[in-house]
């Protein structure tokens, strides 16, 4: 992890992020830690739209999944995975 | 018992337990599990009348873990109409939380080298009657062909006993290995997606190591919770006498990021009633202290094994209506968990049990070690920890399911795209989990029949199919359902692996 964060710092502050790509978009986000096949959920989302989940890779380590990149104007989603490749 | 080990065994026994990685998790230095408190509630709420019990029933009606007294409650009712409504209930719930999938997997057991010694197991150490084994990477890579290639699972459970031959790193080779095999099949290509485990408790690094291959779910029974009774069948200076290094190993999965645990019992050591309660007191605390209850909960009777007399002996076994009860029991107070009932139970009792919230069921069961490459088909009882009831194959056992009205699944998604811990947690509570599992059930139902169903269970699967088909149209939204018909028809045309 970048920066000298923590993952609590990391799930604070993705938490922020997904809960604003709700509130601008109406789109679910989240966050999970990637160990081989096993993506395990970290922050961001709970609910979901039901369709299926595309994975988009921030680092070897993290990934963000959603079933709504499609609702996030495309500025908007690459400034959310800069951002992170820069935390994480 | 110690000195006879070997060198090597004694210097791994003393080295596997870490005290600090329990003490942490103790409340005023005990364990969730008091004794006393559970005879307590049981006998406190006796006699529960009708009114109190059909509250209870609502309560779990709404997806609401039940408390140790109204638990105790349920499992006081002597009434046989109100068992009627539980066991209705149960089956209510078990369709909220999961629809009408049953997912399928198979055991694989990996080696039988163990150095504890406990009554009731054909592996333990001083069993001479067992022949030893720990299967090669090579050996194992050919059960998962035989598996993924010709009988079509998708998903294991991964068996070894506790031994440091199969230490944490040998199991997260073998792990590696079962993933790399990909075996062509009739219209697409096997491949095993999801590797749970079963092995012995681990400290915090060992189930990072775990973790890091990508493990599935990690599952440890406590066998009994009774502390009297764990004690005296599992004796003095063995591992697995360590009560509470047992009962927190899932604690310490969740810590070290396995955020997918399951629980549960071997019926017929203690008091069922007992263990009902202790599995209860075991998924609150792993609620309150990881907000992630148990993914799923197993509660296997004790069976026959080679010269193991102590299964003979026991004052508690439990008998086919017990145990109707004690499943549709748990359903009711853990009712979000997943319910396994495995092979070891005889076809007709499965197919009584299953309407009761079972969620998985193990078929074309084999667990001598190497059983399934060897193609052996009668049960051998010195390769075998106990023997089994149900030994039927998986295209029969799904066959059976069409007829039932349930659809066979073999979806292992959720823990490839972040629904594990807290969010499926949610998921599942508020009932949305059950909406990926019948999209996914019907994508992976697909696959299977394509590749691998006998004639006659082709008939019976395309009819449900159909129908699911038709209920998804009709409940969900019209672009799920476009995206489910796209989904489905490159699944038709050889593709793969495509999943909600």
């Amino acid at each position: 992890m970048g920066n000298g964060t923590s993952t609590f710092d990391i799930v604070q502050h993705f938490s922020e992020i997904a809960g604003r790509l709700k509130e601008d978009f109406d789109a679910h986000v989240w966050l999970v830690e990637i160990f081989g096949r096993r993506h395990s959920y970290l922050a961001g989302e709970k609910e979901d739209t039901f369709l299926p989940p595309e994975i988009i890779k921030i680092s070897d380590r993290y990934a963000l999944v959603s079933s709504d990149w499609a609702k996030i104007p495309i500025q908007k989603r690459d400034e959310v995975i800069s951002f992170l490749k820069e935390f994480l | 018992m110690l000195e006879v080990l070997t060198e090597r065994e004694k210097t791994y026994t003393k080295g596997v337990i870490k005290e600090r990685e329990i003490d942490k998790f103790l409340i005023g230095g005990r364990d969730f599990i008091n004794d006393e408190e559970i005879w307590e509630k049981i006998g406190k709420n006796a006699h529960p009348d009708k009114e109190k019990v059909r509250d209870i029933i609502e309560k779990s009606l709404e997806i609401k873990t039940l408390s140790p007294d109204e638990t105790a409650a349920l499992l006081n009712v002597n009434d046989p109409e109100l068992w009627d409504e539980i066991f209705v209930a149960a089956a209510e719930i078990k369709k909220k939380v999961y629809d009408n999938r049953i997912v399928t997997f198979a055991p694989l057991y990996g080696g039988n080298l163990c150095v504890n010694n406990c009554l009731y197991c054909g592996f333990r150490r001083e069993n001479k009657a067992i022949k030893r084994r720990v299967l090669t990477l090579e050996e194992l890579r050919r059960e998962v062909e035989m598996l993924a290639g010709k009988i079509g699972h998708k998903r294991l459970i991964l068996v070894y006993g506790e031994h440091p031959a199969t230490d944490a790193r040998f199991i997260a080779e073998a792990l590696k290995t079962i993933y790399e095999v990909k075996v062509k099949t009739k219209n697409g290509f096997g491949q095993i997606r999801r590797v749970n485990v079963n092995i012995a408790p681990m400290s915090v690094a060992d189930l990072e190591l775990l973790r890091d291959v990508g493990i599935g779910t990690y599952q440890v029974f406590q066998e009994t919770y009774h502390h009297e009774t764990y004690r005296k069948v599992h004796p003095d200076g063995t591992i697995k006498s360590h009560y509470q290094w047992r009962l927190y190993c899932h604690h310490r999965a969740l810590e070290a990021g396995v955020d997918d645990v399951a629980l549960g019992a071997l019926f017929g050591l203690y008091d069922w009633r007992f263990e009902v309660m202790g599995l209860l007191y075991h998924a609150i605390d792993l609620e309150r202290q990881f907000g992630i209850g148990p993914h799923t909960i197993s509660f296997p009777r004790l069976e026959p094994a080679a010269n193991t007399p102590y299964i003979q002996e026991t004052q508690y076994r439990v008998s086919d209506a017990d145990f109707k009860k004690l499943i549709a029991v748990l359903r009711l107070a853990i009712p979000y968990a997943g319910m396994i009932l495995t092979a070891r139970e005889p076809a007709q009792i499965r197919r009584e049990c299953l309407p009761l919230g079972i969620t998985q069921m193990d078929a074309s069961t084999r667990i001598g070690i190497g059983a399934y490459a060897d193609r052996y088909t009668e049960q051998e009882s010195e390769r075998q920890q106990f023997l089994l009831g149900d030994t039927r194959s998986l295209d029969e056992v799904i066959r059976e399911l069409a007829k039932m009205g349930y659809i066979t699944s073999f979806c292992t998604a959720g823990y490839r795209c972040g629904r594990t811990g807290e969010r499926i947690m949610t998921l599942l509570k508020t009932g949305k989990e059950a909406i990926f599992c019948k999209l996914n059930a019907v994508l992976t139902f697909r696959e299977w029949l394509d590749d691998f169903a006998s004639p006659e269970t082709q008939k019976e699967g395309e009819e449900i199919i159909k129908k699911e088909l038709k209920e998804i149209k009709e409940r969900m939204p019209d672009n799920v359902y476009q995206k489910l018909l796209e989904y489905y028809g490159r699944i038709k045309n050889g593709e793969r692996d495509l999943y909600f």
